[in-house]
């Protein structure tokens, strides 16, 4: 198949792992930066009692990290498979949480202003994660022969 | 596939290695960070436990101030019938409203005197369209998502020496609490935010006025 050569073509992977890599660090430096206003965005998703609030800021604390660590590993081509596969993991869970809070109505900022711009806001960032998510498939893609 | 460093064609066991060696270093790099910082000075970095924000009200900024030596803040009038809200003082004048460097909560009965009396410059933070749709009179629109990537706006907005009173969509309401965050440092003094907000004002039965403008169309 022509499309699945095409992803799966070395320099096509390459580029997917940079930008997936850049994606991650652009995401984590800031949070680090500002560990408090991340946990206060974990927060604003309600996701309680599936993640306990309690657990907030260990989650806010670690996450970042993680993200650095694997965005360094996508960009510096040192274990990218396996940077690209925790890319795409945590895309998903937080395309997941993104969905989750839509479904209840929620802004993904806050859940206080009107449901019409809950969508809006959300519909965009949805889509938004969905194609970093992609991104992240086609970065973990098995390198053939 | 013996590097450690490998060039992308790790599979199986040295792929899930490395996923948990990624996984275990940034997890163990956040802790460690955060226990250094914490180590420090235990106000920095983040409580191991997470509280939800919460902010002081208006009754315990007065009795702190008070405990403190501070000047007796002036007790409002007492209602006629202290369980109808309709009861409450119209004029607020004599409440002391002290500066504490943070936003205070107050609540509905607080923020009636203030909109009656005309005792604070009103900040409505929601979406340009529920605003128009009704609001509470003399209340400006300043959209929370588009103030918060323009501080200019917020810091042109001149309260005329009276406190802010911001406001918001919901009784949860976090925009209304960031909001008032975000005045504070940009140097505004005594910001207050009202966090029954617009749902609990329009549930009353409370004056509103409707059009783009804060007196009403």
């Amino acid at each position: 198949m022509a499309a699945l050569d095409f992803v799966r073509h070395p320099t096509v992977r390459r580029i997917a792992q940079l930008g997936a890599g850049v994606i991650f660090l652009a995401a984590a430096l800031p949070k680090i930066a500002d560990l408090e206003s991340f946990a206060g965005s974990i927060h604003n998703f309600h996701m309680d009692p599936v993640v306990p609030m309690a657990l907030t800021n260990v989650l806010a604390v670690t996450i970042p990290w993680i993200e650095l660590i694997a965005g360094l590993a996508l960009i510096a081509n040192v274990r990218p498979r396996a940077g690209a596969v925790v890319y795409t993991v945590l895309m998903t869970l937080f395309t997941v949480a993104v969905i989750a809070a839509l479904a209840r109505g929620l802004s993904f900022d806050c859940g206080c202003f009107g449901k019409s711009d809950a969508a809006n806001l959300g519909a965009k960032k949805l889509l938004e994660n969905v194609g970093m998510l992609a991104l992240g498939v086609v970065a973990a893609l098995e390198r053939r022969g | 596939m013996d590097r450690w460093w490998s060039d992308g064609t790790e599979r199986g066991g040295v792929l899930w290695g490395g996923v948990i060696a990624i996984v275990a270093t940034g997890a163990f790099l956040g802790l460690f960070q955060n226990a250094l910082v914490r180590a420090g000075d235990k106000d920095d970095g983040l409580a191991w436990k997470y509280e939800p924000p919460k902010l002081q009200t208006l009754e315990e900024v007065q009795a702190q101030a008070q405990a403190n030596g501070g000047s007796t803040p002036t007790p409002a009038p007492a209602p006629a019938d202290p369980n109808d809200p309709l009861q409450m003082p119209t004029n607020l004048a004599g409440v002391d409203i002290p500066d504490v460097g943070r936003p205070i909560e107050i609540t509905i009965k607080t923020a009636r005197g203030l909109v009656d009396s005309k005792g604070a410059a009103i900040i409505d933070a929601r979406e340009a369209a529920d605003y128009a749709a009704g609001h509470i009179p003399g209340a400006v629109n300043l959209p929370f998502d588009e103030v918060i990537t323009d501080p200019a706006r917020l810091e042109a907005f001149d309260p005329k020496g009276k406190p802010i009173l911001v406001y918001c969509g919901g009784a949860t309401c976090e925009l209304s609490m960031k909001l008032g965050y975000e005045l504070v440092r940009l140097g505004k003094k005594r910001v207050l935010v009202y966090t029954g907000g617009w749902p609990e004002w329009n549930d009353m039965k409370y004056p509103v006025v409707t059009g783009t403008s804060p007196e009403g169309a």
